[in-house]
C-alpha cells in the first residue's frame, strides 16, 4: 500500500503544493519582522545588555570593592582591585569588564549587595578595534551616569520580585 | 575514663573534659565561638548549647563536664531552637557590612549565620554602634562594632602573652572592647588576636582591603627569623605575599606564631628590594646581566687565589639562610681551598670550636619545655628574642614551675619570676659559678677538684642561693641559656658553668637558638672548624681582615658582633661580593651587588633549635631577576670550576648535605676540654650591654613598615639606672654621647632600673648604633 502511495507522490508533486500553500498562507500574514535601527522590539527591564556601574544621588559611587562579582562571573570576565580611599571607605582602583569574555549571564548584577553594578537595556554598541569593548570604570561610570533614570526605573519596577 | 553517648555516636572520653572536647573526638561539630582549645573556658557566646537528656535547659557543651552515661543531642529540635535563638541576638548588633569586611569568606559567625541565622532580621531598632579606636600599627579595631564579645582577645592576652593588654569594658549593649586609655597593643605576639577574632572586629592593619580571602592561595613555609621554626601559611595573590598566617603544629609553635613571623611579610614587597645584578664600575653601580656578574665575581676570586692563595677570601653567612645555602656557601670556599666561613656572626667566644661534642642545640624538643617544674635561664633577652619559646616557659610557669634568670637586663617577662640576679656582664661566670657552688653545697655533692679550687674563694650571693634552692627542688629541670649568653666573650665559661649545674641538678642543658639555621649551620659545615679546610672564624676574617668578602644576605654593620670592625675590613678588602635580598649600606664598599630570592621566593630548609629538618617550597616566584642563593651558588661552583656542583634542585643538595647524618646524633651541647676560669673583678668604666631589639635582628623585620612602626621599633637609647645617673650628673631625656673604641655616638639617656649598676644598655642592629663597635665592652657616657 504505501508503495503504491509512493508511486503516485513521485509525479503528482503533492509534497510542493503542500509546501506552496504554507508559503501562501504566511505571504497574506500579518508581518512580524521588525527593520531594526528604525523599528524596535519591546525589552524586557529585566534585558541584559551593556553594563554601568551606578551612583547614588548624592554622586558617591555604589561600587565597595566587595569582589563578589569578580568571583561568581562564570566568563572571569571581571578584574578589580581595591584599595582603602583617604576618607577611610573601601573602593575600587580598578574595575574593569572585558565585554568580549562576557557572557551576559547577569551573575554580576545578581551577586551586587549594592546594585552597583547593573546590566542595562542598551544593546546596540560596538568597538572597532578588540580593546575596544575592555570597559574600564571611568567607561562603566559614564554609561551608569546617562542611563540612570532607566535603569533606576527599571530596578524599581523589578524589585516587588526581588 | 567515661563513656557518654553524642548524637547516638559512643565516645569515650577523660574524667573532666567537657561535652565539647568528647564531641571532637567523635567528630561531631558543635558551632561555637568564644571557646578555643589553647584559651580557658569563657561560656559567653552560647552558641554551643547542646540537649543533654534529664537537663531542664540546654547546656553550653564548652562549659559542661561529662558525666558517666550522659546523652547530649546536638541536633535535636531543642538544640537547633536554642542555637537559632542565639544566633539572631549575635546578629541584633552585627553590622551587615561583610562585603566590605576584611573577615569576609573566612569569618565564623558569617558560615554559621548561613546554617543557624534567620533570612530576614527581626530587628528594626537602633544598632550598637562602637567608635573607632587606636591600638597600634598591627591590630586594626576601626570596625569593633562588629564584636559579639566572645573575649577570646582579653584571654589570649592573659593566658597566653601574658599581658592583658585589652579588656572588656561596661555592660551588656554598652560592653566594649578597648584597650586601657591610650595605650597601644606592644605584645610580641599581639598578631594572633587577629586570627582569634571569631568575626571582623579585629583585622590585620597591614593587610586592609589588601585581597578577600578566596582570592589567596595557601602555601606553606617556615618562619626564617627565630631558631623555632614556627610553621607558617603563605598567603599569595598574584605572585605576590599579602599575608601570613600560622599553621598548626604542636610539637613547634602550636597554633601560635610572633609578630615577626607574620607581619615581616611585608618586606618582600618593599622598594628596597635589589631586583637586578649590579657592578660597580669606576665608583658608579651599573645593571649587568646575571652571566656578567657571576663571571666578574669568578674572575675577582680567581685572581685573588692566585695572586694572595686562597685563605685571603672570607664567606659570612646570616644564619637565617637556608641549609642548603649554608651548604653550598661552605663546599664553595673549601672547593677553592678556604676555610674561612662562618655563620656565627654575633658570636665573639669561639674558644669551644671543635671541642663540642656536637651541634649546640635546645637540648630537648620544644613540647617537653610545658613539662618543665623548674627552669635557669641564663643571658637571654627572652620575651623578644624568643616570643613563642618564651609563651610554653609562660604556661609551665601557670603549671608551677619557677623560673630563676641570670641576666644583665631585668626585662619584664610577663611571668613571674621566681628568683633573679641582675649583673653586669663582667659578672655572669661569677654568679653562675655561685649558683654552682650553693647547689653543691645543698645536694652535697664533690665538684672537680679544678672547680672546687676557683669555687673556694667565691662568696655566694642571696640571690644565687635562691636560685640554687629553687633548682635543686625541682624534679624536671631545664637550663638554658640565651642569644646574650651566646654572644658573651666569656660564652663559653658561661656554657661551662651552666652545664656543671645542669648535671647537678639532672637537668636538661640547652641553648636557645638565635636564627632559623643556628642548628642547621653547624650541620651544614658552614663553620670554619668542620669539613676539609680549616679556616678562620667570623672575628678573626674581621681582626685579620681579608682581601675579598663573600657576604651571604649579611649587612655588617648591623649583623656582626663588631660592626665598627667589620665596616672597615669591608672598606678596606678589595673585593667585596654581596649576596642579598636588599640594597643596602653595602652599596657603600661592595664591588658587586647579586639579588638572591628571601625565604619565601626559594626552597630551603630550615632546622630548628630543636634539631627538626623542615623543608619548604618557594611560595611565589623571585621579585624581577632575583634568584634563589643556591642557584647563584652553584652556577658560581661551576664557573670556578669545583667539582660537585651539578645540583638540579635545593632537595638534591639537602639530601647530599645530610647523606648518612641522622640530625639527632650530630646534637650536643657538652664541651669538653676547656680550662674554667672565673673572673670576680669587674673594670671601672660602665660595661656596655647589648640587646638586638625584635624588629632590628635580620634583613627582612628591618624593612616591615608596620613592624618598624611599632614601639619596639623606636631608636635606640641609653638605659642606665638611676644611681649611674645621678654618678654622671644626667637626667633622663638628656642627650648624651656614648663613646665606644674610636666612635662615638649622640643619642637620649633613659633611666631604666633594671639595668645593674656598671653597666649601660644600648641596643644594636639600628643604624643609630651601629658605629660604636663590639656588643660587649667598656663604653664612655658624657654629656652631649
Amino acid at each position: 500500500m504505501e508503495k503504491i502511495k509512493d508511486f503516485f507522490k513521485t509525479f503528482l508533486l503533492v509534497e510542493l503544493l503542500k509546501g506552496m500553500a504554507l508559503t501562501g498562507r504566511y505571504m497574506f500574514a500579518r508581518k512580524i519582522t521588525v527593520q531594526f535601527p528604525e523599528e524596535k522590539t519591546p525589552q524586557s527591564y529585566r534585558f541584559r545588555g551593556l553594563h554601568a556601574q551606578r551612583r547614588y544621588e548624592n554622586g558617591e559611587e555604589r561600587c565597595i570593592g566587595c569582589k563578589l562579582c569578580e568571583a561568581v562571573c562564570p566568563a572571569l570576565a571581571i578584574k578589580i582591585e581595591v584599595a582603602e580611599r583617604a576618607d577611610g571607605t573601601r573602593r575600587t582602583t580598578q574595575y574593569d569588564i572585558d565585554l568580549t569574555k562576557c557572557i551576559f549571564c547577569g551573575f554580576c548584577e545578581e551577586s551586587c549587595p549594592v546594585d552597583a553594578i547593573v546590566e542595562t537595556r542598551i544593546l546596540e554598541y560596538h568597538g572597532e578595534k578588540r580593546g575596544d569593548l575592555y570597559y574600564t570604570k571611568p567607561m562603566l561610570l559614564a554609561v551608569g551616569d546617562k542611563y540612570e533614570a532607566q535603569i533606576s526605573k527599571d530596578r524599581l519596577a523589578d524589585s516587588k520580585y526581588r | 575514663m567515661i563513656n557518654i553517648e553524642i548524637d547516638g555516636k559512643l565516645v569515650e572520653t577523660a574524667k573532666g573534659s567537657t561535652i565539647m572536647d568528647a564531641a571532637h573526638k567523635a567528630d561531631v561539630y558543635i558551632p561555637h565561638f568564644c571557646y578555643h582549645k589553647k584559651l580557658s573556658i569563657a561560656a559567653n557566646c552560647r552558641m554551643c548549647l547542646v540537649e543533654v537528656e534529664k537537663a531542664p535547659k540546654p547546656l553550653p557543651a564548652c562549659a559542661t563536664p561529662a558525666a558517666e552515661g550522659m546523652k547530649v543531642h546536638t541536633h535535636s529540635d531543642m538544640a537547633v531552637k536554642a542555637q537559632k535563638g542565639i544566633m539572631e541576638f549575635l546578629l541584633i548588633n552585627h553590622p551587615l557590612d561583610c562585603p566590605i569586611c576584611d573577615q569576609g569568606g573566612e569569618c565564623q559567625l558569617q558560615d554559621l549565620a548561613v546554617g543557624y541565622g534567620g533570612g530576614a532580621s527581626r530587628y528594626n531598632e537602633e544598632k550598637r554602634v562602637i567608635h573607632p579606636k587606636e591600638i597600634g600599627e598591627l591590630i586594626s579595631t576601626h570596625e569593633m562594632s562588629r564584636c559579639i564579645q566572645c573575649t577570646r582577645c582579653v584571654r589570649f592576652g592573659q593566658e597566653i602573652a601574658g599581658i592583658m593588654e585589652l579588656g572588656m569594658a561596661n555592660r551588656s549593649e554598652h560592653a566594649e572592647i578597648m584597650s586601657f586609655v591610650n595605650s597601644s597593643v606592644d605584645s610580641e605576639l599581639s598578631g594572633n588576636m587577629i586570627d582569634l577574632c571569631p568575626v571582623g572586629a579585629l583585622t590585620s592593619k597591614p593587610f586592609r582591603y589588601k585581597a578577600r580571602s578566596w582570592e589567596l592561595s595557601r602555601r606553606k613555609s617556615v618562619s626564617s627569623h627565630d631558631g623555632l621554626g614556627s610553621n607558617l601559611a603563605v598567603h599569595v595573590k598574584d605572585n605576590k605575599v599579602v599575608r601570613v598566617v600560622p599553621v598548626e603544629n604542636d610539637a613547634i609553635n602550636e597554633c601560635w606564631i610572633s609578630d615577626k613571623d607574620r607581619f615581616s611579610y611585608e618586606a618582600l614587597n618593599s622598594a628596597e628590594r635589589l631586583t637586578r645584578p649590579m657592578i660597580k664600575q669606576g665608583g658608579n653601580w651599573i645593571e649587568v646581566e646575571w652571566v656578567a656578574a657571576l663571571e666578574y665575581v669568578a674572575n675577582g676570586l680567581r685572581q685573588i687565589t692566585q695572586s694572595a692563595g686562597a685563605e685571603n677570601i672570607a664567606a659570612l653567612a646570616t644564619p637565617h639562610a637556608t641549609f642548603e645555602e649554608l651548604y653550598l656557601l661552605q663546599k664553595l670556599m673549601r672547593g677553592i681551598g678556604s676555610g674561612n666561613v662562618d655563620f656565627r656572626l654575633r658570636q665573639s667566644d669561639f674558644s669551644a670550636d671543635g671541642k663540642q661534642s656536637g651541634t649546640p642545640w635546645l637540648g630537648m624538643p620544644v613540647s617537653e619545655i610545658n613539662g618543665c617544674d623548674r627552669f635557669l635561664i641564663a643571658g637571654s633577652f627572652l620575651r623578644k628574642d624568643h616570643p613563642l619559646l618564651a609563651q610554653r616557659i609562660r604556661q609551665a610557669v601557670k603549671h608551677g614551675a619557677q623560673v630563676s634568670i641570670v641576666h644583665s637586663a631585668a626585662d619584664d617577662l610577663l611571668m613571674p619570676v621566681a628568683n633573679q640576679a641582675i649583673v653586669t656582664p663582667a659578672e655572669l661566670v661569677s654568679t653562675l659559678a655561685q649558683v654552682l657552688k650553693a647547689l653543691a653545697s645543698t645536694k652535697q655533692v664533690k665538684l672537680s677538684d679544678e672547680i672546687q679550687a676557683l669555687l673556694v674563694s667565691l662568696t655566694v650571693s642571696d640571690a644565687a642561693a635562691k636560685i640554687a634552692a629553687s633548682l635543686a627542688g625541682g624534679k624536671q629541670v631545664a637550663v638554658l641559656l640565651g642569644n646574650f649568653a651566646q654572644q658573651h666573650p666569656q660564652a663559653v665559661q658561661i656554657a661551662s658553668f651552666a652545664e656543671q649545674i645542669a648535671q647537678l641538678c639532672g637537668a636538661k642543658f640547652g641553648f636557645l637558638g638565635e636564627a632559623a639555621n643556628s642548628v642547621g649551620g653547624y650541620l651544614a659545615e658552614a663553620v670554619p672548624f668542620a669539613g676539609s679546610v680549616h679556616g678562620m672564624n667570623a672575628a678573626e676574617v674581621l681582626e685579620n681582615p681579608r682581601k675579598a668578602y663573600l657576604l651571604l644576605n649579611v649587612e655588617p654593620e648591623l649583623d656582626m658582633h663588631n660592626p665598627q670592625l667589620a665596616m672597615k675590613a669591608m672598606k678596606d678588602a678589595d673585593m667585596v661580593v654581596c649576596m642579598s635580598a636588599f640594597k643596602h649600606q653595602g652599596l657603600e664598599y661592595a664591588d658587586v651587588m647579586l639579588p638572591i630570592a628571601p625565604f619565601t621566593e626559594t626552597s630551603g630548609t630550615f632546622i630548628n633549635t630543636a634539631g627538626i629538618a623542615q623543608s619548604f617550597k618557594g611560595a611565589v616566584k623571585p621579585l624581577a631577576e632575583a634568584r634563589p642563593a643556591w642557584k647563584v651558588l652553584r652556577v658560581l661552583g661551576n664557573l670556578l670550576n669545583v667539582t660537585g656542583f651539578d645540583y638540579d634542585s635545593s632537595e638534591a643538595v639537602r639530601d647530599e648535605a645530610l647523606k648518612g647524618i641522622t640530625i639527632s646524633d650530630k646534637l650536643g651541647n657538652l664541651t669538653s676540654g676547656v680550662k674554667f676560669e672565673v673572673v670576680t673583678s669587674s673594670p671601672a668604666a660602665l660595661q656596655r650591654v647589648t640587646d638586638v631589639p625584635i624588629y632590628f635582628s635580620d634583613a627582612l623585620v628591618r624593612r616591615a613598615d608596620s613592624l618598624q612602626k611599632t614601639n619596639d621599633s623606636a631608636v635606640p637609647c641609653v638605659k642606665l639606672n638611676n644611681s649611674e645617673l645621678q654618678k654622671l650628673g644626667l637626667q633622663a631625656g638628656d642627650a648624651i654621647k656614648v663613646t665606644q673604641g674610636n666612635a662615638s655616638a649622640q643619642l637620649t639617656v633613659q633611666a631604666d632600673e633594671g639595668v645593674p649598676a656598671g653597666a649601660v644598655r644600648i641596643a644594636a642592629g639600628h643604624p643609630a648604633t651601629a658605629l660604636l663597635g663590639a656588643m660587649f665592652g667598656t663604653i664612655t657616657v658624657e654629656r652631649a
